[in-house]
């Protein structure tokens, strides 16, 4: 079973992809259940990071050069990402304190998942073009049942930024140093 | 694949286009689904809906009011009854109504994150129902369920039980009148709107950014420099 995975690209995607969008969907329908969203962002963030247990760090684009700098674009790109709302601070939600570590640990685990180890898998089945596309298709599809309908168009052209700059910069530390923040600060 | 660097870019203008269509805060949907309606929208809101109200019929079976839950249809109220929670004597069925209170009332000392609500019964409590109200994201978050039998106040802290879902706060009450949620004007605690605050930061990421950037910058030249030269002298 193990070595049909790591030798098959395609399987390995379409077994990422289910788990990545179980989980994410489970996470989205079991925090509306009372006194539970704390612990089912938490335990849904941690899932989602396991979806990279088998994958190598520089892989994942989480190897050590040039940290400093890709660090730094992650605070640029956090930028960008909370530009709109920052133009626009009188209507900025505001997260609620209990949420912040789980916040932390949804971003996190949502950017190993997709720009980590599903870019990965699909970049072996298709190259560049195929896992910037797909894990912003994905990733839309993941946050189909947490959001309202007009805001997918938005949360599509997020993924595909943070897709690109995977791509571009071949970094995962930046997506995720810019999602942990955008998700801080609303 | 060659790597263009025009396409970040050009990405990100198309992120910050289509997230100007949506409402701030879309981020892994911790907002909720649907916008609070205020009766009194703060100055800061557009495109406000008026709340709702509701209404519900218990039946009474036996002399024992029926568990059931009453809310508004947009369900920032909701108040939860255990069966035999009223007073049922001498009646078939009990109503439960849920009215947003217009204009708003104002407590000094008091400032109310969400719209106060007349709830009314036409028979009593014997057993404590449980109030949730929703409150706006886009406020400072309550610390207490506060209670009056007049929109004029006196107003008291009932507590909370808890945050039971993000954005809501539920408490317990064996009596009906008017409920909102809110925090003391002068607490410490509530930090206010993020009106100050995400300006300030996205402020802070650009310098950071600016002022970090230019010595690492600096430093990898530097490095490139020495490596450049060291070929040289070993070729």
């Amino acid at each position: 079973m193990l070595s049909a995975l790591t030798a098959r690209p395609a399987v390995r995607v379409a077994v990422l992809a289910s788990y990545i969008l179980l989980v994410s969907w489970t996470r989205a329908l079991a925090s509306n259940a009372p006194h539970a969203a704390t612990a089912v962002l938490v335990i849904g963030g941690l899932a989602l990071a396991l979806s990279a247990a088998a994958v190598p760090f520089d892989r994942l684009g989480l190897g050590r050069s040039r940290l400093g700098f890709r660090i730094l674009g992650g605070f640029a790109l956090a930028v960008v990402l909370l530009l709109p709302a920052a133009a626009r601070a009188g209507a900025a939600p505001i997260l609620p304190a209990f949420l912040a570590v789980p916040a932390i640990v949804v971003a996190v685990g949502e950017e190993i998942a997709f720009r980590g180890a599903l870019y990965a898998a699909l970049e072996d089945l298709g190259g560049a073009p195929v896992a910037i596309i797909g894990t912003a298709a994905l990733w839309t599809a993941a946050h189909a049942l947490s959001h309202p309908p007009q805001f997918l168009i938005a949360v599509a052209a997020a993924g595909l930024l943070l897709a690109l700059w995977r791509w571009a910069c071949k970094d995962l530390a930046g997506p995720i140093v810019a999602h942990v923040i955008a998700d801080l600060a609303l | 694949m060659k790597r263009p660097a025009f396409l970040l870019p050009i990405a990100a203008v198309v992120y910050v286009a289509a997230a100007w269509q949506v409402s701030p805060g879309f981020y892994d949907g911790f907002a909720p689904q649907q916008p609070y309606n205020w009766v009194c929208p703060p100055l800061h809101i557009s495109g406000n809906l008026p709340p709702t109200s509701g209404h519900l019929d218990i039946k009474v079976l036996g002399g024992v009011s029926d568990a059931n839950s009453a809310f508004t249809d947009d369900a920032q109220v909701v108040m939860g009854f255990l069966p035999g929670a009223f007073d049922a004597t001498g009646k078939t069925v009990i109503t439960v109504d849920i009215k947003p209170v217009s204009p708003c009332p104002k407590s000094p000392g008091l400032t109310f994150s969400t719209n106060v609500y007349q709830i009314t019964a036409d028979a009593p409590l014997v057993k404590k129902a449980n109030l949730v109200m929703r409150y706006s994201d886009i406020i400072a978050a309550p610390s207490n369920v506060y209670y009056a039998t007049s929109p004029d106040g006196p107003w008291t802290s009932i507590g909370v039980l808890s945050e039971a879902q993000p954005f809501t706060i539920d408490v317990t009450t064996d009596k009906f009148g008017y409920y909102a949620a809110g925090y003391p004007t002068n607490s410490v605690s509530h930090g206010g709107p993020n009106s100050q605050l995400l300006p300030i930061a996205i402020a802070v990421l650009i310098i950071g950014v600016l002022v970090a950037g230019i010595p690492l910058a600096m430093v990898r030249r530097r490095r490139a420099a020495e490596g450049a030269g060291e070929e040289e002298d070993g070729g």
